[in-house]
């Protein structure tokens, strides 16, 4: 197959599981399954298929011509994204497969396959586009999958609400983002992304620095709502009402990451802009620290490893704000494979258990679920940013770039958010295995459900754990498909990232390991109140922004119901009104008649006969 | 007397006639109208018989067709007061009123 | 003042008169005889302008038959001793309003045609035999048709004054 056939059949193969799944089969919902896995497996073979092959000319479309704007559609085909590609396609189909046995009870499985498949086609047509345009739709899409599938049990008011504020907080970032990228076509004519950022004739020497700043400006707004930055952060947490495996691919993985892929796919131009990259610096290292300590206090599995993704996408934006694009796309990866790697362990133990709460967690037995804890702790080291993982390798590329590219104040602030993840990531560690004691809930390791570690669960977690351990290695190949050098280290430089990692796990060993399971920060109760509140930044929004919007919609309310559709129904009533008043015309009297036509016709023989 | 009165007294007595028939409260004075009106019509006939025309028979047959005309009009007119007054015991034309909204 | 205008002044007294009676009284057999009264006006006016066989015509019919057959319709209905509805003063307003704007439109009109006059004619124009040649001959159409409906009156008449008879 040649490269049109093979990335047509990537992006659309999942497209077409979908519409298949989503029209004809809500009755048999074990053919949607198989199909979706198809077409999920298909993406993938044929993504691989395409890395292999290297990087080759971009396909192109031609969609519409405006006068002289002319618009395609296609697909790019770079280092950056078949690689990129390739990671989606690979996560996704270990969602799927995991989500075989995760919703193996629930009566709407259909649905949930088929909005996996179209979420997949989305974001792999966001991967691989050519078009700026192109990439926008599909990037709402993505927030469109995303939509549905964290409200999938609509029937909860909570997921329900849960959904529509995800979606309304990327929207307002994506009001930037539009906004951009029609700057971006008043300034230069075109949206093809590779003229683009060509040096001799793309955006950077053809618009004025300011120009380019406020583009790269309204862009990075998109990426602050998409990617969960401060202040468009709080939905995050609150997404985590959706299924676990939905959690794992969307928001660690892969949509929460397109903002990121999005500022690396147009590095050229960021690189060029030096304001924004620095607003960009203060705003993802502000993000990255206080995700953190929210992250330290939860008690909810599965928040803790939300807070942690928003921390770890602003740590991938410090670095490429600081100059280094290698940087952030390595950890990019290799956070997407330990992230879902940790996401789909605490499915395992959410299914089993039928708790979110880690404490409850660990003292039913957590640890005796032998291959999700070792998932479970292969993960949280990498996270953690322990050597020989990839976690390790990412994060020193980041410590070195922060060190090379900004001041001192952000690399000190990267080390005391790498302290803080050890912490955090070990805590959530200790307090599942090592509780403070054992409650093992009545019943053995078999449930209801058959086995604790059904394969279809376990299969992915072991690809996901291999994946995570030695994705270090894939250094030099990431390097080279970015047409970077990548850089190398001395001992010496390494010594600051393994000592606070250290640190941090030997501080939480203290508080969680053993003794009375409590954190430092009970002793520091107005500390433990503000980041278990999440800094109150959502009760602000809720505060001002929700009740200032629900005023204004229940004014313009009124006045539509009584203004104009009570006009319109005022115009009604006055027709009625004076027709009920011209009926009284209508008397019956024959005289009344008569008399009328004499009137009319003497005033006509009048006109006529007096002047006309 | 010259056409133009004859005419104007047509105009009168019609006028009256349609007073009449427009404003009392009892059929048959309507009637009685409405015979004024067409006795005004046929006194206009006969003013233009002898002062306009050549062969003075034509306005005599007219009038007498009028006459014929108007006859068999009442006689229908006074069988409807007939059936009207056995229905209704009134014979008032405000009380007639089917045709109302 | 000759005799012949005097004449003619008299019938048109009579007849407004007589009209004028026909049209403002409130009882209704005073109603009837305003009507005789301005019919005989008007058949002397018939008389004056030429055709002794038309006056005697319209006495004939129209005050022998009509009005007569008004009166036994008046009995009939017992509109004597019915007591008269109060006069409704808008609605005479309205048709004196009505009736005045037409006779005002009428006058105007006349005032503004020119006529065109001829000399009379010769008196063997004006014979009867003229009339009933005129009658069979050219307006023969009209004359039968004339019949014609006078049937259809008769029928017509006695069908909606007749006493409907209920079944047994």
């Amino acid at each position: 197959m040649d490269t049109t056939h093979l990335i047509i059949a990537t992006t659309f193969a999942p497209f077409v599981s979908f519409v298949i799944a989503i029209l004809f089969l809500h009755r048999s919902p074990r053919l949607a399954q198989a199909i979706v896995i198809t077409g999920a497996a298909v993406a993938l073979g044929c993504a691989v298929q395409l890395w292999l092959a290297g990087p080759v000319e971009p396909l192109r479309y031609l969609w519409f011509t405006s006068g002289a704007i002319e618009l395609h559609f296609g697909f790019l085909l770079d280092g950056l994204n078949l690689m990129f590609g390739v990671v989606v396609a690979l996560i996704t189909l270990c969602v799927i497969i995991y989500s075989v046995g995760y919703m193996a009870h629930d009566p709407s499985k259909t649905r949930y396959f088929a909005l996996l498949a179209f979420f997949e086609w989305a974001m792999l047509s966001f991967v691989y586009a050519v078009d700026l345009l192109q990439s926008f739709i599909f990037w709402e899409l993505v927030g469109l999958a995303s939509f549905f599938l964290i409200g999938f049990w609509y029937q909860k008011a909570s997921a329900a609400e849960a959904a529509r504020k995800a979606f309304l907080m990327t929207r307002i970032g994506d009001v930037g983002l539009l906004v951009g990228i029609l700057v971006v076509l008043m300034t230069a004519g075109h949206f093809d992304i590779p003229g683009l950022l060509d040096p001799e004739r793309g955006l950077v020497a053809r618009v004025a620095p300011a120009t380019l700043t406020a583009i790269t400006l309204l862009i990075f707004i998109g990426i602050v709502g998409k990617s969960a930055q401060f202040p468009l952060h709080t939905w995050l947490p609150d997404a985590m009402e959706g299924p676990t495996p939905v959690s794992a691919l969307l928001h660690s993985a892969t949509m929460v990451a397109a903002g990121v892929f999005l500022m690396a796919r147009l590095y050229p131009l960021f690189l060029a802009a030096e304001t924004t990259r620095s607003i960009i610096l203060v705003i993802a290292t502000v993000t990255a620290l206080l995700a953190a300590t929210m992250a330290m206090v939860d008690r909810d599995i599965k928040k803790v490893l939300a807070y942690s993704s928003i921390s770890q996408l602003g740590f991938m934006l410090m670095a490429l704000a600081a100059g280094s694009l290698f940087a952030g796309v390595f950890h990019l990866i290799t956070h997407a494979m330990f992230k879902a790697l940790l996401f789909l362990c605490s499915g395992l133990f959410i299914h089993h258990f039928a708790t979110n709460d880690l404490e409850q967690i660990g003292q039913a037995g957590g640890r005796s679920m032998k291959l999700t804890t070792i998932g479970l702790l292969v993960g949280g080291a990498a996270l953690a940013g322990v050597p020989p993982l990839s976690g390790f390798f990412s994060k020193e590329e980041i410590f070195a770039a922060l060190g090379h590219g900004s001041g001192t104040v952000f690399t000190i602030a990267a080390l005391v958010v790498a302290f803080l993840t050890a912490y955090y990531t070990f805590r959530m560690i200790f307090l599942i295995v090592l509780p403070a004691r054992f409650e093992p809930a009545s019943g053995s390791d078999e449930d209801a459900h058959g086995s604790a570690e059904p394969w279809t669960m376990v299969f992915p977690v072991a690809v996901l754990t291999v994946g995570a351990a030695i994705g270090g290695l894939w250094g030099q190949q990431i390097a080279a498909a970015l047409n970077v050098q990548a850089p190398t280290h001395t001992l010496g430089s390494m010594l600051p990232a393994i000592g606070v990692v250290l640190g941090g796990i030997g501080l939480a060993w203290v508080d969680f390991g053993r003794g009375e399971r409590a954190g430092f920060l009970s002793r520091l109760p107005a500390l433990q109140t503000l980041f278990s509140n999440g800094w109150y930044i959502d009760t602000l929004y809720r505060a001002v922004f929700v009740r200032l919007t629900n005023w204004l919609a229940t004014l313009l309310h009124g006045v539509e119901v009584k203004g104009l559709d009570g006009g319109f129904d005022q115009v009604g009533f006055g027709l009625l009104r004076s027709g009920d008043g011209s009926r009284s015309l209508q008397s019956g009297w024959v005289q009344f008649y008569g008399g009328c036509v004499v009137l009319v016709i003497g005033a006509i023989a009048l006109y006529v006969g007096m002047g006309g | 007397m010259t056409l133009e009165m004859y005419l104007l007294l047509s105009a009168v007595l019609f006028c009256l006639g349609l007073f009449g028939a427009l404003s009392q409260r009892n059929l048959i004075a309507v009637l009685i109208g409405v015979e004024l009106m067409m006795n005004a019509a046929s006194l206009n006939f006969m003013a233009f018989n002898r002062f306009s025309v050549t062969d003075p028979s034509t306005g005599q047959v007219f009038v007498l067709i009028i006459i014929g005309l108007a006859a068999a009009e009442v006689a229908i007119f006074l069988s409807i007061i007939l059936n009207l007054y056995r229905q209704r015991r009134t014979i008032d034309p405000e009380s007639i009123t089917e045709l109302r909204y | 003042m000759t005799a012949e205008t005097i004449v003619v002044g008299v019938f048109v007294i009579v007849a407004v008169a007589g009209a004028v009676l026909a049209v403002r009284s409130q009882q209704i057999l005073h109603n009837i005889i305003g009507l005789g009264i301005s019919l005989f006006g008007i058949a002397g006016l018939f008389l004056q302008l030429g055709s002794p066989f038309v006056a005697a015509m319209q006495v004939l019919i129209y005050i022998g038959g009509i009005v007569v057959a008004i009166v036994f319709a008046m009995m009939l209905s017992m509109a004597m001793t019915i007591n008269p509805p109060a006069r409704n003063l808008p609605k005479t307003i309205f048709a004196a309003i009505g009736s005045g704007l037409f006779f005002a439109g009428l006058v105007g009109l006349l005032s503004k045609t020119h006529f065109v006059t001829r000399p009379t004619a010769a008196d063997e124009a004006w014979a009867v035999s003229r009339i009933g040649n005129a009658l069979l001959e050219h307006y023969n159409l009209v004359f039968e048709t004339l019949s014609v409906v006078l049937l259809l009156a008769i029928v017509g008449a006695i069908l909606i004054a007749r006493r409907d008879r209920t079944p047994a």
